[in-house]
Order: C-alpha cells, then sequence, then structure tokens
C-alpha cells in the first residue's frame, strides 16, 4: 500500500518532500533568519518548529512527525560549547545520538532524520543543510510508514 | 451425521466466494483468528486462540464515522462496512462469550449497529475442544469443552472427518448446500459420547458467588487482594466477554473522526472524569469493579455471569493473579452479620 | 559464564528459603517494616507470584527458586509504608535506579538481597512442549509434562534470555545477603545478540521489527512490569498533546515501543521484566538490549551498578561521539 502511494507520487509529479524542522531559538533559528535575510535559496521543504534550546527537543516530537506523516526530520541546535544554556546541546548530545542509532536499528532509512549544528551566523551553511537534507529524504522518496500511522483517523495531510 | 474434512474443505473453499471467513490460522503472535480464504490455511490441532474472537465484532480500534468541513458544509460519513461473513472455529466458551457481548450490544434499550450489523451478518461455526487446557474452566460456568451454544453449525473433530450438528436456522442456510452427511460408525459414535461427557479439570465454584458479592461491597477481603495486579489491560484484552471502551476523536484541521477503542477497568485512566475526579483511582477498587462487574452486577442486569472460563486471563497475566484463586477467595470470606 | 558456587536446587536453594522466612519474621516482629515482599508459589507450573507478608503467619508462604521471576522492584513505588523486599541482581539495580531518581527513601526499605542464578523462561518450554501440566525442578534439570509432550531440560536451555547475558547475578545494594553468591568473571558486557540483529540489512530489521509490532495488543503489561516505568502519566495516556490514537496499528505499537525504550535510555537494567510479561509474546528485549549496547559503547554506562554513578543521560562529556550528525 505504501509502495502504490509511493509510485503515484513520484509518476505523476515530482515528489517534494514535507520535512519538520525543531530548530534551536538561539543559533539555528538565527541562521535560518540569516539565510532568509541573505536571500542565500534553499528549497522550501522545511517546516520549521522553534524550540528553546536543542535540549527541549523531545524524542517523541520526531517519532510524531513521522507518524503525522512527515517525510524527513531535521534538528538543529548551537554547536556544542556553544549553547544559550551552557550545557543544553551537550545533553541533547547524548539523547540524539540514541535516537539516531535506534531509529535505524529499527529499520528506518539513513538520512530520513538528520541531525546538525548551525550557528547564527552560519546562513549560507544553515541553506547548505537543508539542501543536502532535502536532497536525501527526496531520494528516499515519501514516509515509508515505518512509524506513518495508517489510519489514525484524519491525520492524512 | 458426519462429513468429512475433504468435502467440508471444498465447501468451506466455495463459501469463501461469497463470505468473508475468519478462522483461526498459525502466525508470529500464536494461534489468533485472521480471514481466510481456504480451509487449508486453517490451524487444525489448537486448543483456543490466544486472543478471543470477539475482534472481530468489536475491533480493538475501529472508526466509527469520519467528517469533514469545508466553509460551512460539514460532510460526515460513516464508516461502517459489512459484508456476509462466517466465524470458523469458534470454541464454545467463546461462542457462549458472544450471547453475552449480545446482551451489551443488543437489548432493549439500545442496540449497537456496529456491533450488531456484524453479528446479524455472520454465521458462527463452533468447534467442541478434543483437548483441554489445565486454565480452561468452562464446565464450572454452565457450559462444556463440547456445548453448542452459541453456535449456528457445531462441529466435532473426528480426525478425518466432523460429526455435524445444525443448531439454528441460520445455521440450516448455510447448511443447505452441504451434501454427503453420512451417519457415524459406532466408534465414532462412542468417540463423540467421550467428548461430549469431557469435563474441564479445573474448577471453580460460582453457585453463591453473586449473592455473596452482594453484601461484600465493603469486604477487607478487597484490601489485599490487587497488591500485586501491575494494572494492566492484559486479561481485558484477552477476555471474550470484556466489551468496555472509550470513543476519542482524531481531528486534524477541518477533518477528523469517531474511533472508538478497546479501554480496560484495570488501568487508572479508565473512570478519571474530565474534572480531575477520579471515583476508581485505587487498585483496590479497580479490581472489585472487575469482580463485581463480571460475577454481580452483569448477573443482576443481563442474568448471567459475564465469564466463561476460558482461561485466557490465567494465561496472560504477568503476575499470576489467578481469577479461579480469586473466586476460592471470594467464596472463602467469612461475612460479618451485623 | 557463570560459575556458580552452589547447585541450583537441592539443599542449598531450601536453605536460602529458610533464611528468607527467617529474616522476614524477624524484620516483622521487630516493627522494622511493615510488608516483605517476596515470591509465592503460584497456581501455574513453573511460576511463582509477587506476594505481599504482613502478618508472621503468612511467612511459611514466601518461597524462593528458578520461578521467580517477576521483578519487585516494580512494587516498591506502588507500596505504601516501610518495606523489605527481596532483591535478585537486576531487581537491586531497579532500586539503585529508583533511589537516584528519588523515586524510593532508603530508609523505608529494607532490601534482602539473593544471588540468582537466572530464572526461567516459560514461554521458551511451552513452545516445545506445548501447555504445561507439571514440571519439577532438581539437581539443575526441569523436568516437565506438557500437553504436546514430556521433556527434560537443563536449567540453562531454558533460562530467560536476560539471564543468559546478565552480569551481575549478585545484588549490588543490600541491607543482608542471604545464600551463597556467584563469581562471576571480570570482563566487558558482550552484546552478541545487538551485533547479530545490526548485521541484518535495514530491510530485514525493519520486517523483524514490523512482525514483532503486528503482536503488540498494547496492554502496557511491559510498562507495568517494568519498575523504572513509574511515570504518573505515561506519554501513551497523555491526551495534549495527544502522541497516540490508541490503535493497535504496527507503526503506532513501534512509537510506543520505542518511545518507551528511549525513555528508558540508560536507565533500563536489562531484568527482561517488560519481555516476560508480554503475553503477546514481543521481542521488546531486542529493543532495550540495543539502548543498553549503545549506552556503553557510547557513555561506558551500565545503569543500576553503583549509586555514586550517575545516569548516562544526566551527564556529558565535550568529547562525546558525534556520528550522528548529517554528512555535508
Amino acid at each position: 500500500m505504501i509502495m502504490g502511494e509511493c509510485q503515484v507520487t513520484t509518476e505523476t509529479k515530482t515528489f517534494e518532500p514535507k520535512i519538520a524542522a525543531f530548530l534551536c531559538n538561539w543559533c539555528s533559528y538565527a541562521g535560518a533568519d540569516l539565510a532568509g535575510v541573505g536571500r542565500f535559496q534553499y528549497p522550501a521543504t522545511i517546516r520549521t518548529i522553534r524550540v528553546p534550546c536543542s535540549g527541549r527537543i523531545n524524542p517523541l516530537y520526531i517519532l510524531k512527525a513521522m507518524a503525522n506523516g512527515a517525510d524527513g526530520v531535521l534538528i538543529s541546535g548551537c554547536h556544542p560549547g556553544d549553547c544559550h544554556y551552557m550545557s543544553g546541546n551537550y545533553v541533547a548530545r547524548r539523547k540524539f545520538a540514541l535516537i539516531d542509532s535506534l531509529l535505524k536499528y529499527v529499520g528506518l532509512e539513513e538520512g530520513r532524520v538528520s541531525f546538525s549544528w548551525v550557528s547564527a551566523a552560519e546562513g549560507v551553511r544553515f541553506a547548505e543543510v537543508v539542501k543536502g537534507v532535502t536532497e536525501r529524504v527526496t531520494a528516499l522518496g515519501p514516509n515509508n510508514g515505518v512509524f506513518k500511522v495508517q489510519d489514525g483517523g484524519g491525520t492524512n495531510e | 451425521m458426519k462429513i468429512t474434512k475433504e468435502k467440508f474443505g471444498q465447501s468451506f473453499d466455495a463459501l469463501a466466494a461469497d463470505y468473508q471467513i475468519i478462522a483461526p490460522v498459525s502466525d508470529a503472535g500464536g494461534v489468533n483468528y485472521k480471514a481466510v480464504k481456504s480451509f487449508s490455511e486453517v490451524k487444525q490441532d489448537y486448543l483456543n486462540s490466544k486472543l478471543p474472537p470477539k475482534s472481530f465484532l468489536f475491533p480493538q480500534h475501529e472508526k466509527l464515522l469520519s467528517y469533514k468541513k469545508e466553509g460551512k458544509d460539514v460532510t460526515i460519513k460513516n464508516e461502517l462496512k459489512v459484508g456476509k461473513s462466517i466465524l470458523f472455529g469458534v470454541r464454545p466458551c467463546d461462542a457462549k462469550a458472544m450471547l453475552l457481548l449480545d446482551k451489551v450490544f443488543k437489548n432493549d434499550e439500545y442496540t449497537d449497529p456496529y456491533y450488531y450489523e456484524r453479528r446479524d451478518n455472520s454465521v458462527i461455526i463452533g468447534l467442541a475442544c478434543n483437548k483441554i487446557s489445565p486454565t480452561c474452566f468452562c464446565s464450572s460456568m454452565s457450559i462444556s469443552p463440547a456445548s453448542s451454544e452459541g453456535s449456528d453449525i457445531f462441529l466435532i473433530d473426528l480426525g478425518d472427518s466432523y460429526q455435524v450438528e445444525v443448531i439454528t436456522e441460520k445455521g440450516k442456510a448455510l447448511m443447505a448446500g452441504l451434501e454427503e452427511l453420512v451417519e457415524l460408525s459406532a466408534e465414532e459414535q462412542a468417540l463423540v459420547d467421550t467428548i461430549k461427557s469431557a469435563q474441564t479439570a479445573s474448577k471453580v465454584d460460582v453457585s453463591t458467588i453473586t449473592a455473596k458479592l452482594d453484601k461484600m461491597f465493603d469486604s477487607p477481603f478487597w484490601d489485599t487482594l490487587h497488591e500485586k495486579c501491575l494494572s494492566c489491560n492484559a486479561c481485558s484484552f484477552a477476555c471474550p466477554t470484556c466489551h468496555c471502551f472509550d470513543i476519542s476523536e482524531e481531528v486534524h484541521k477541518n477533518e477528523g473522526s469517531r474511533v472508538r477503542t478497546w479501554d480496560a477497568c484495570m488501568a487508572p485512566l479508565f473512570t478519571l472524569h474530565g474534572s480531575g475526579h477520579n471515583p476508581r483511582d485505587k487498585k483496590k477498587a479497580r479490581w472489585r469493579q472487575r469482580m463485581m462487574h463480571k460475577f454481580n452486577y452483569f448477573v443482576h442486569n443481563n442474568g448471567d455471569i459475564a465469564c466463561v472460563g476460558c482461561g485466557r486471563c490465567i494465561k496472560s497475566c504477568p503476575v499470576n493473579l489467578d481469577i479461579r484463586q480469586v473466586i476460592d477467595g471470594v467464596n472463602n470470606v467469612e461475612l460479618v452479620v451485623d | 559464564m557463570v560459575y556458580l558456587k552452589y547447585k541450583t536446587g537441592g539443599e542449598q536453594m531450601s536453605s536460602i528459603v529458610d533464611d528468607i522466612r527467617a529474616t522476614a519474621r524477624q524484620l516483622l516482629t521487630d516493627g522494622k517494616v511493615d510488608v516483605v515482599i517476596g515470591y509465592e508459589k503460584g497456581s501455574l507450573p513453573l511460576k511463582a507470584t509477587p506476594c505481599f507478608v504482613r502478618s508472621p503467619q503468612d511467612i511459611d508462604k514466601l518461597i524462593w527458586d528458578e520461578t521467580c521471576e517477576n521483578n519487585l522492584a516494580a512494587f516498591s513505588t506502588l507500596t505504601e509504608g516501610k518495606k523489605a523486599i527481596i532483591a535478585k541482581g537486576c531487581d537491586s539495580r531497579a532500586l539503585v535506579v529508583l533511589l537516584q531518581e528519588n523515586q524510593l527513601v532508603r530508609d523505608d526499605l529494607y532490601i534482602i538481597g539473593v544471588s540468582c542464578q537466572g530464572v526461567i523462561n516459560k514461554k521458551k518450554i511451552e513452545a516445545e512442549t506445548g501447555e504445561i501440566l507439571e514440571a519439577s525442578i532438581a539437581d539443575g534439570k526441569v523436568t516437565v509434562k506438557g500437553m504436546v509432550c514430556d521433556k527434560e531440560y537443563t536449567f540453562t536451555e531454558v533460562k530467560d534470555a536476560s539471564c543468559q547475558t546478565c552480569r551481575y547475578p549478585n545484588p549490588v545494594l543490600e541491607d543482608i545477603h542471604i545464600g551463597g553468591s556467584i563469581d562471576v568473571p571480570q570482563q566487558a558486557a558482550v552484546f552478541a545478540d545487538v551485533a547479530e540483529m545490526e548485521n541484518k540489512t535495514a530491510g530485514e530489521r525493519q520486517a523483524y521489527f514490523q512482525e514483532q509490532m503486528s503482536k503488540c495488543i498494547r496492554c502496557y503489561a511491559c510498562r507495568n512490569a517494568c519498575p523504572l516505568c513509574y511515570c504518573k502519566e505515561c506519554f501513551v495516556d497523555c491526551n495534549s498533546p495527544k502522541w497516540l490514537t490508541g490503535g493497535v496499528d504496527q507503526a503506532e505499537n513501534l512509537f510506543f515501543q520505542a518511545g518507551r525504550v528511549l525513555h528508558l535510555a540508560g536507565r533500563c537494567v536489562e531484568c527482561g521484566a517488560c519481555s516476560r510479561a508480554c503475553p503477546q509474546d514481543v521481542d521488546i528485549r531486542a529493543l532495550n538490549r540495543k539502548m543498553s549496547k549503545d549506552v556503553f559503547t557510547m557513555y561506558k554506562h551500565e545503569s543500576g551498578i553503583s549509586m555514586d554513578s550517575n545516569p548516562a543521560l544526566n551527564e556529558y562529556s565535550a568529547d562525546d561521539p558525534e556520528a550522528f550528525l548529517v554528512k555535508e
């Protein structure tokens, strides 16, 4: 069924992934802002969700995004050492490493969920990261249903 | 009268064209009821399914209706889809359990269309138990390993043939196409008699439990009974008569659906009110409710005990809280006379 | 791997039971505790059941053998008053984590430590013998009369998977130790089972977990049997935000199991209570073991082995591995 959907989408139009991007308020969100102010082009695939700190990202956010049908998830925070709250991203880093490993273990494709550090000064780099992530998710195709809820009732946007 | 399994299988396969046939199959989770296309898929030698066949009539998670709002227009779609079905290989306990579910979902006051449409459109082919599990205690619950109550057609496995009993009109209609019933040999008749007279080894006494429970609401018996319970839903979900559910809305932007999901009295959330008040916030109250509902309230409301002795709750309980021991415990309570 | 100082069954075992009972009697008569949480004989063969002893006349119910598989630490947070708990190695590790997380008051807890040689996994036996009619354990042999066949097993054959890889059979925290202790050779944790799964292709793993998740009925026996799943409101029950719909779709089941495993990251003590509690025999352990392996290899942490070591996710280091970062 998932395969079927996938074929329909790719045959009728080019697949444009929907990517949920959780960005920390102090660095990556500002980086995205800088990319905008500086007019650095990047694909309009991400749906930005601003969080106070990468340490605030609950692992369930990532799972829920995919359950609701996101084709990819991007998570970005301050570079280690630069956290506005001193240690938020250090704590987050441990969580992210475990999440990433577990998701791959249960069979989620590499590249579906991406993590990066982007500072407020890295507008160009933010655009590059989004480009890279978009390319990878596009190559993977739509959410393959490892976590996508098929009949949750009305969540098929 | 009997029919060879070969002939029966041919009719079964032919019926699969018109009916959705639900039968026990062996899958990753053990023996369970699933839709099959051919008799060859049916698991032959099994004690009972791991999960009861009730989920066919009353699914664990069911979309009742869906809706969509566009401008000022709201469209509502009824999600009930029913076709003709056959439930094959239902054990006597589970067939009896369906009669009990009928009392809940179709009574004088209320008829649940989702349950009843499926119920009315399905034929139940019961199958006697040739082997009896040590946790079975149906003989104590006014049925037996070979009782045909609740079945439309009842079969007894004789090795390479089935002894056939047509119980209801529905069963008769289905059997109309089945020819070539032959008489049993003397040996087979003896086998049928043995199977029919079999009793479960495990027994409980429920003769006075309802009256006893009438007076036990405040008994100290409940104070310690629940202690080892983990409050999981394993017993309720494995029970062929448990029927509590929760209805929720799954809404996303301008569309959504109303879904019905199994709920279980063992979970603290079961009775949590919107106000935050929970009338059964303690395990003690929840265990009392479980016993009261099955052995007292249900009897008062519907005239029957809501337990059929299938033993699934005993097998699935992670802490071995055995309902047979709880029944014994209730029987042994000495009531304080005021 | 694990060398025993004493034999399974036999005299040693019965003297352990006697000592447990004597200790329980002493504690109750001295008024040191209100309740002793232990095991009594269950109603099914090869199954012990948790037992709450409050008065000396119930003390003789207490038993100790290879069927005592529940993790009693799960009851420690649910039972009020001062309590004594019979703790195996894994149970004591769970108690350590609970104490570290301030879920228990040390002074209200009396830990009766017993070294454990592993517990029997009934499901393993029943897969072959059918439902067990009768069984006995003697001299390291488990003799089973089943509905399909009769069989004799050595204890090692029917030991639960968690006990096969157990490195802490002796309680790590206890107020009294009963019976002998078990020699464990000093060696690093081995994760052969995880490695085997990791070596499969992503597609194979995906298919495996989808099959496992298709069995899950979301009864939450795993969560409730887990001593460390003590949240007042579990994320699966939360309705604002509503993480899950309550459906039994395999993707949602995986969401639940993966979410649970992530919450147990660096906390899981690998007692295997979740897998044994599962009425549907879902391989929950496969996920927990993976998490344990990652925590161990990345952060050199094993949960609950000492009161002094901080939980892995409560700490960080400037040079933690960053292999998960997106390749640019």
